[in-house]
């Protein structure tokens, strides 16, 4: 390998070969940094919510608004759903996963102040939600009927005796490990707080918000059923039952209660709403790969441009060198060779500077830190990118006749 | 050394095709030292590139040291030139951004030569040319004179078995000409045979013979063929050819 004369060569145009290399580090910096926050945004946007099948799990929002007697229409609705055709089951709740608005409170495990409470998601269970959401009981066990409480929050202020939790609020309340089953845990930490018993654990149930952080997996599921207008329906259809369905189910509740204002979204499935929650993530990811995309074609180009001047500025050096004896593979190789040298420096710069980004958007964007295996894909893709780059001038320069040696050109 | 029988070459574009070598026909043996002569467009250069195995020729049949090259592949024209052959060129043909030493390298790299051999090839063909002390310098830091001794250097390392020097005084005053002549005549006497283009009368005088190539032939020398030709050689070679 011809790597000194080449770096002698180089030392002498620096110019070219600083600005290429430059470029490289500054493609290489933003282009790793884009690709870790994609994969980050599409990673939060893939989350499981613990919904089995969120095609077949659909939510109906409405604000009740004749009626005086919610208790005896939600019966009814519960009952005329159950009727129609494709749908498997029926529940009534105050929030569901991507649903976007609901409760939450703070827990704590003692009732005092030094007790730390920890936000968690309040999902009201009417006997039916997890059944219907496909959410399953890891540990412990479910509610009994006679454990559901109908709670009209006008008359009462009651709060069901017995919980479940999700494993990861389960996690963070109980750090050591130790089984959470009959464990108290208190709706606030104040003297007064209301205590409850844990008993059951449920896998994961994400919470309507779904926020970035690890609480978007932190629920109290209470056995109650609530008495107000903006409770909502979640109903599990039968596979592809979604279209036929969605007009009999809102004709079925408009029917028991023509007055009634339907929500904005109408029927709408837990994929429907998940897709909606990271419209978001999908957008920053989808513009963050144009940016890479768009620079990683500049980067090429600029390559491909500086080569192919370079070619053409040693064509009769090229031409001397075939003459001399470079057969047509040590002309790419000079080129692949000299090119590797420059895109290798650039990477190098680039990896330093990515790192000082890095650093900044850890700050910023509470991001995680580069990994080095993403770094070292990153350098991998730079140089594979670079050599792609030259080879095409590199080979219509191995393609130049040794006779240019003896031309006047 | 060098036979050439009926080469052709012709050189195609869309519309004309020029007859560059017409059947040329000659013989050079080894240890000559011959001088190729002629007119300006007579095919001296089209000549020197296919002897130099520089281009491929149409027709005919060329050896080189005992070897036929008529069907040779580019890797193995590449191998011979690097091996067999020396080249120096009317204007130096230095790569600008290498030193002296690593112009000299330049072939031997090519070869697959290791450090040790080469740097011993490097520094003797230098010491040849009187350079040895200009080993860091850059081409454009020594004088005409000087680069082509870089250039001989260059053509000497790799120990070929013949040069090609294509009016290698053409870009140098009387001086240095004379200079660059003398070497070329030392490095000749010590065995290389020299194939040389020349415009310069009196350089083909010096030579061994001479070859006069006109309208693609190697021919009997003629004084009165063209006012712009060269002036008179003295003799031309037995050996040549002239053939329709």
């Amino acid at each position: 390998m011809e790597i000194r004369p080449i770096l002698s060569a180089l030392s002498r145009n620096k110019t070219g070969a600083f600005l290429i290399a430059a470029q490289i580090a500054l493609t290489f910096a933003i282009t790793i940094n884009a690709a870790y926050v994609i994969r980050d945004r599409l990673a939060t946007a893939a989350r499981p919510s613990g919904v089995d099948d969120e095609d077949r799990v659909v939510a109906v929002r409405f604000a009740m608004t004749s009626s005086q007697n919610i208790d005896a229409l939600q019966q009814r609705d519960v009952a005329t759903l159950r009727g129609v055709p494709g749908v498997e089951s029926v529940a009534i709740t105050n929030q569901i996963p991507f649903g976007g608005g609901g409760w939450s409170g703070g827990f704590a495990v003692g009732n005092t102040r030094e007790s730390p409470n920890v936000n968690a998601g309040m999902v009201f269970d009417n006997g039916d939600v997890l059944k219907t959401l496909g959410v399953k009981v890891i540990e412990g066990r479910y509610f009994t009927p006679d454990e559901i409480m109908v709670i009209d929050p006008d008359t009462s202020r009651d709060t069901p005796p017995v919980v479940l939790v999700t494993r990861e609020l389960a996690k963070a309340m109980f750090p050591s490990g130790e089984s959470v089953l009959g464990k108290t845990i208190y709706l606030g930490n104040t003297p007064d707080a209301p205590a409850v018993r844990i008993i059951g654990v449920i896998g994961l149930m994400e919470t309507p918000w779904a926020s970035v952080s690890a609480k978007h997996l932190y629920s109290v599921v209470f056995p109650q059923r609530l008495l107000q207008t903006e409770n909502q329906y979640l109903l599990r259809l039968k596979p592809g039952a979604l279209e036929q369905t969605k007009q009999a189910v809102l004709a079925a509740l408009a029917k028991n209660d023509p007055d009634r204002v339907a929500g904005r979204d109408g029927l709408a499935s837990i994929a429907k709403m998940r897709a909606k929650r990271y419209r978001g993530e999908h957008a920053v990811a989808g513009l963050l790969i144009a940016v890479t995309v768009f620079l990683l074609i500049v980067t090429a180009s600029g390559i491909v441009g500086m080569a192919s001047l370079w070619v053409n500025l040693r064509r009769k050096q090229i031409g001397v060198r075939r003459a001399l004896g470079a057969t047509r593979g040590d002309i790419v190789r000079y080129f692949v060779t000299e090119n590797l040298l420059i895109t290798g420096t650039g990477v190098v710069a680039g990896v330093i500077a990515a790192q000082l980004l890095n650093a900044a958007l850890v700050r910023q964007m509470t991001l995680p830190q580069l990994p080095w295996p993403g770094l070292a894909f990153g350098v991998v893709a730079l140089i594979v990118l670079g050599v792609g780059s030259v080879l095409g001038p590199a080979v219509r320069a191995s393609r130049l006749s040794p006779a240019l040696a003896t031309r006047s050109v | 050394m060098l036979k050439m029988e009926g080469v052709q070459k012709i050189y195609r574009t869309d519309l004309v095709q020029t007859h560059a070598l017409r059947s040329l026909s000659l013989e050079v043996e080894e240890g000559e030292f011959v001088a190729v002569t002629g007119p300006s467009g007579s095919g001296k250069t089209t000549f020197l590139n296919i002897a130099g195995l520089l281009e491929t020729f149409d027709g005919g049949r060329y050896t080189l040291d005992g070897k036929d090259v008529s069907g040779l592949s580019d890797r193995e024209r590449s191998k011979i030139r690097n091996v067999k052959i020396g080249f120096i060129f009317q204007s130096f043909n230095l790569i600008p951004d290498l030193n002296v030493y690593d112009n000299v390298d330049v072939p031997l790299r090519y070869r697959g030569l290791g450090g040790g051999d080469r740097d011993k090839r490097i520094k003797d063909a230098l010491e040849r040319v009187g350079l040895a002390s200009r080993l860091k310098h850059l081409p454009s830091q020594l004088s005409g004179g000087q680069q082509q001794r870089v250039a001989i250097a260059r053509a000497l390392a790799g120990s070929p078995r013949i040069l090609f020097a294509d009016e290698p005084t053409g870009n140098l005053d009387s001086l240095m000409a004379r200079e660059v002549m003398n070497m070329l005549e030392e490095i000749n006497v010590q065995g290389t045979t020299i194939v040389m283009v020349t415009h310069d009368p009196e350089l083909a005088r010096r030579m061994h013979r001479n070859i006069h190539i006109m309208d693609g032939q190697a021919s009997d020398f003629d004084h009165g063929s063209d006012s712009r030709s060269d002036a008179p050689v003295d003799r031309i070679a037995p050996r040549i050819v002239a053939s329709v």
